[in-house]
């Protein structure tokens, strides 16, 4: 029994972070019908940028306190999120227009350029996180649940919360439905369309990051190849959710932890 | 007084055939101005290079004498053009309102006048406010089509482009929906309109233009063209 909670404990927190990558995946695949198969990728430069921000802030701080984590994680999402937003303009946009399948090579591409350009940076070995959590918790039906696992989840779940809300009642969000639906129509209402899906890839890199500075707090050591791995996990999660559903893919992303 | 909207020997391609071969029209302030013609005429292609969807090799699109050419489709509606596109385009998957909303997009930054611009929709087409949380997918023909006109007039056009608003609908809808058109117009907005149904279109335009293969073969006042006996018999049948 108590191995049976403990599984599931520790399963919430690795699919909290499967469905925020996967809401990504599929925020992109819906709004321009791509695998972004660099999504995984965003994912790792996340834990790399979250690695880098905590080192120089654990210089002069000796070791970085709840808020200075929690900028940590900000700062990431919003870096990932640019950087998102410029792959879709310099290597996505050109090939807006032609047969899917060329822009699906180019994800690989870019996949591949991110993990080597992390890897001459960064180094190939594993990197240390430079932060130590707790292990202290709550005992749980014999299961121990750390204090750290709770706020993980809370502020993945939180992000999804924001993200659905965004969605669903900011133009912006519903602008980004409609693109899905009838790309010209939305021209036709004046809606500028690159913007609307700059910004989807944003969103979506720094949903990415986020999963990825705390993949990388929680587990402690990160790799540029750590991208791979959950970039498909995160698509299983997102086929199991459904393409288009947005609460399903939360609990897909659950389940799949 | 300069024209509302000028097109100055406008070519476009459609693909790689040329469409549009020499286009010349203008569109005075005020007016209901009807575009005729049959199955690929060029009428669709020119509302599409009006709005920015299309981009003409040559000529020139004036709204108040000012050049339109170059300019991105959102920019366009912007300035005032709001084109309708031909089999309505309202998405499905969004409800009655966020589809009014979208139509105001431009108008984002006044949360005022998009729920105005509702209300007025609602006004004009009571049924509309009945189904205002039902998908658009879910509407029949007709009422698609009167969401798609409120969405374009959600942005306050001065110029509105409805391309082919009777498609596949019934008779006494298409009635309703030529009352409706008229009835904007009255109200102070500006009107280009693509009919097949070319007897209704001059009904309720005040001018009209025949195209054919890329040219405009006749351009005249609506009562001329509907008595016009070669009209007659070669476009709007019997």
């Amino acid at each position: 029994m108590d191995i049976l909670v403990q599984t599931l404990a520790d399963g919430l927190v690795i699919g909290a972070f499967y469905s925020l990558i996967a809401l990504g995946y599929t925020m992109v695949f819906g709004i321009i019908k791509l695998l972004n198969f660099a999504h995984g990728d965003l994912y790792m430069l996340g834990a790399f940028v979250g690695y880098t921000l905590l080192s120089v802030l654990g210089k002069d701080s000796s070791g970085a306190g709840l808020m200075g984590i929690l900028i940590v994680l900000l700062l990431a999402m919003v870096i990932v999120g640019v950087i998102g937003m410029g792959i879709e303009r310099v290597a996505y946009r050109p090939l807006l227009l032609a047969p899917r399948l060329s822009i699906l090579i180019t994800a690989i591409g870019v996949s591949l350029f991110l993990e080597n350009g992390s890897m001459i940076i960064w180094g190939a070995q594993y990197q240390v996180y430079p932060l130590q959590f707790s292990h202290d918790g709550i005992s749980l039906l014999g299961a121990k649940i750390t204090y750290v696992q709770i706020g993980l989840v809370l502020i993945s779940a939180l992000l999804m919360l924001s993200l659905h809300l965004f969605i669903n009642r900011s133009l912006y969000g519903k602008a980004m439905r409609a693109i899905a639906l009838d790309q010209t129509a939305c021209h036709l209402m004046g809606i500028h369309v690159h913007k609307v899906i700059g910004l989807t890839f944003f969103i979506g890199a720094s949903l990415a990051a986020g999963a990825g500075t705390m993949a990388g707090a929680y587990y402690g050591t990160v790799n540029f190849m750590m991208g791979f791995i959950i970039g498909l996990k995160a698509f299983t999660a997102a086929v199991l959710g459904g393409l288009v559903a947005f609460r399903a893919r939360c609990w897909a992303g659950c389940c799949s932890g | 007084m300069t024209p509302l909207l000028t097109i100055n020997s406008i070519h476009s391609f459609y693909g790689k055939i040329e469409a549009l071969k020499g286009i010349d029209l203008h569109v005075q302030e005020g007016e209901i101005v009807a575009l005729l013609g049959s199955n690929g005429a060029g009428k669709s292609t020119t509302l599409k290079t009006i709005s920015g969807i299309v981009r003409p090799t040559s000529g020139d699109v004036l709204l108040h004498g000012k050049s339109l050419v170059g300019w991105a489709p959102h920019q366009i509606v912007e300035a005032g053009i709001i084109h309708v596109p031909e089999g309505r385009r309202i998405f499905a998957g969004l409800t009655v309102r966020e589809n009014l909303e979208l139509g105001g997009f431009t108008l984002r930054k006044e949360k005022a006048a998009i729920g105005e611009g509702i209300e007025q929709a609602f006004a004009l087409f009571p049924r509309l406010k009945e189904r205002s949380e039902q998908m658009g997918g879910t509407l029949s023909g007709g009422e698609q089509q009167m969401l798609a006109i409120c969405r374009g007039l959600m942005a306050r056009p001065k110029l509105l482009m409805l391309d082919e608003p009777s498609m596949g609908l019934a008779p006494i809808i298409v009635v309703e929906i030529m009352n409706i058109i008229r009835e904007i117009n009255r109200q102070g907005t500006t009107i280009l309109l693509i009919e097949q149904n070319a007897k209704a279109a001059l009904k309720l335009a005040h001018r009209g233009y025949v195209m054919e293969t890329g040219h405009i073969v006749m351009e005249n006042k609506a009562d001329v063209l509907r008595t016009d006996d070669s009209i007659v018999k070669a476009y709007l049948g019997a």
